[in-house]
């Protein structure tokens, strides 16, 4: 026999899941867009028989400034693979928030010879796009480099003919993903949290489970993955 | 978006762009607002520890009087007063008209004892006592929450550290060790009084290990602490961090007590 809290449980869950996804999902959808115009551009400049170079993806910056501040998106930008353009090995088109209102460009150190050198590749929102991810979330943890805030990098992959040439990035604050999912979670009876892929807690509606914390597969706990977005909804009775 | 640069350069700059973010750590940490009653004082010891230990280089223009007002969270008439002092300590050059400011100049003898008698011991046991705190709080929290992905880039600082070829390098990367230990705590109100305490004392601890040839010491400390991370035993990764900044005060207090005033 299945007691009415189950049913209520299982379609408060369901509820909650349909809603983490639409958020996740626009916020890929933007990188999308961001990966479709690179490509777009990279693939013009292939065509007009010279190598991309850092100029031309100043192009993308119409499209990041208006996607810059909407659906959560805190920092956005196009992180090159190394050697792809014509006068930098290294290249980030990034862009994040200013307390001036206006975008500001991230500009880390990308000489290889320097103590001080950036090397993205070692980083999750890098090496899963570039090792075939389709969509990549990575976090939360504590940005200490840009902005000093909780959050998470979503990446996707940005390829040409199939060959991968970098990635499409957004960075979102934890605090405003969790306004956004945090009313859907508390609909659910009983406890229940957003993990990433590696098991820390993203939002959750309990302090038993914060944000930050890791769920390493207590029992009792029903996790369920949502469709296409690398996140799990773990949930338990009452 | 995390990375893990941080040094000499501000990043690639080209004409015509617009002000960068400064993305480095140790960068963050020299020019992050200063909390301290001395102002001036304090203006003088973060740019004279951060000029000793090769943080800024010498012949290096420093920004604009008003800029680094603004990054240090003080007034222009302060910073004027501090370059000043520095000036008499020849440790910065001012130059007018174009192609002026402010350039860094590195002492030929770097004396600690100069840096110390800036602080009063009970100072320095107050500072150890908060640095112990925040370090020890952190640790403990990130062993609790650490997954082996966290782990990554603080191997990786050990290793880098190892290999180090000069004691600036060293120091850069031990300041960076710290920040990604803090980082895995999960917290960023800890993290960023982490990146300010190593502003206000890390140099100066820093120094100190030089003094005394402490460097074997202080990495088989910080190994331990990321073994007791990675073993998730809050416990001892407190205590461990807690030691390693208080071993390192008591070094420092010695060193004080010993500077003529």
């Amino acid at each position: 026999m299945i007691a009415k809290s189950d049913v209520e449980r299982s379609g408060t869950t369901e509820q909650a899941a349909t809603r983490v996804c639409r958020v996740a999902e626009e916020m890929f959808g933007v990188l999308n867009e961001v990966r479709e115009l690179t490509a777009a551009r990279a693939r013009a400049v292939r065509d007009s028989g010279r190598r991309l170079a850092t100029a031309d993806l100043e192009g993308l910056r119409p499209l990041l400034f208006r996607r810059l501040g909407v659906v959560l998106i805190s920092g956005i930008g196009f992180i090159a693979a190394p050697g792809l353009l014509a006068d930098a090995p290294w290249y980030l088109e990034w862009w994040q928030e200013s307390p001036s209102g206006r975008p500001s460009q991230l500009l880390p150190d990308l000489d290889p010879s320097s103590s001080a050198f950036y090397d993205y590749t070692h980083w999750d929102w890098y090496a899963g796009p570039h090792a075939g991810a389709e969509r990549t979330i990575c976090g939360p943890y504590v940005d200490y480099l840009c902005t000093d805030e909780y959050s998470l990098t979503l990446s996707v992959p940005v390829t040409l003919d199939g060959l991968f040439i970098g990635v499409a990035a957004a960075d979102v604050f934890v605090r405003r993903f969790e306004a956004a999912v945090l009313p859907a979670l508390r609909e659910i009876p009983g406890p229940a949290f957003l993990t990433n892929s590696q098991g820390r807690v993203v939002v959750s509606n309990t302090a038993r489970w914060v944000a930050g914390s890791v769920y390493r597969g207590t029992e009792g706990f029903n996790v369920k993955p949502l469709a296409n977005v690398p996140l799990s909804l773990v949930s338990a009775p009452a | 978006m995390a990375g893990q640069g941080e040094g000499e350069s501000y990043g690639v700059r080209r004409p015509g762009d617009r002000v960068a973010v400064p993305m480095n750590t140790t960068r963050l940490a020299v020019f992050s607002p200063l909390d301290s009653t001395g102002r001036v004082d304090a203006v003088v010891r973060r740019l004279a520890d951060a000029i000793a230990l090769g943080l800024l280089s010498d012949g290096e223009q420093l920004p604009s009087e008003a800029e680094l007002a603004g990054r240090l969270g003080v007034s222009t008439v302060t910073l004027r007063e501090a370059l000043m002092a520095l000036r008499q300590q020849g440790m910065v050059e001012t130059r007018r008209g174009r192609g002026g400011g402010s350039f860094v100049r590195v002492p030929a003898e770097l004396d600690l004892g100069i840096h110390l008698r800036t602080f009063a011991v009970e100072e320095l046991r107050d500072l150890g006592d908060h640095y112990a705190a925040i370090a020890g709080a952190a640790a403990r929290l990130a062993a609790q929450r650490s997954l082996p992905s966290d782990l990554a880039p603080l191997w990786r600082s050990l290793a880098e550290m190892a290999d180090a070829e000069s004691s600036a390098e060293r120091r850069r990367i031990d300041g960076r060790f710290h920040i990604e230990l803090a980082a895995a705590s999960q917290s960023a109100r800890l993290t960023r009084e982490e990146i300010r305490l190593q502003a206000d004392i890390g140099p100066l601890l820093w120094l100190s290990h030089d003094e005394v040839g402490g460097h074997d010491g202080v990495a088989a400390q910080h190994r331990a602490i990321a073994e007791a991370v990675q073993q998730n035993d809050g416990e001892r990764a407190r205590a461990l961090a807690e030691r390693h900044v208080l071993d390192a005060i008591d070094l420092l207090i010695e060193l004080r007590l010993r500077v003529q005033e």
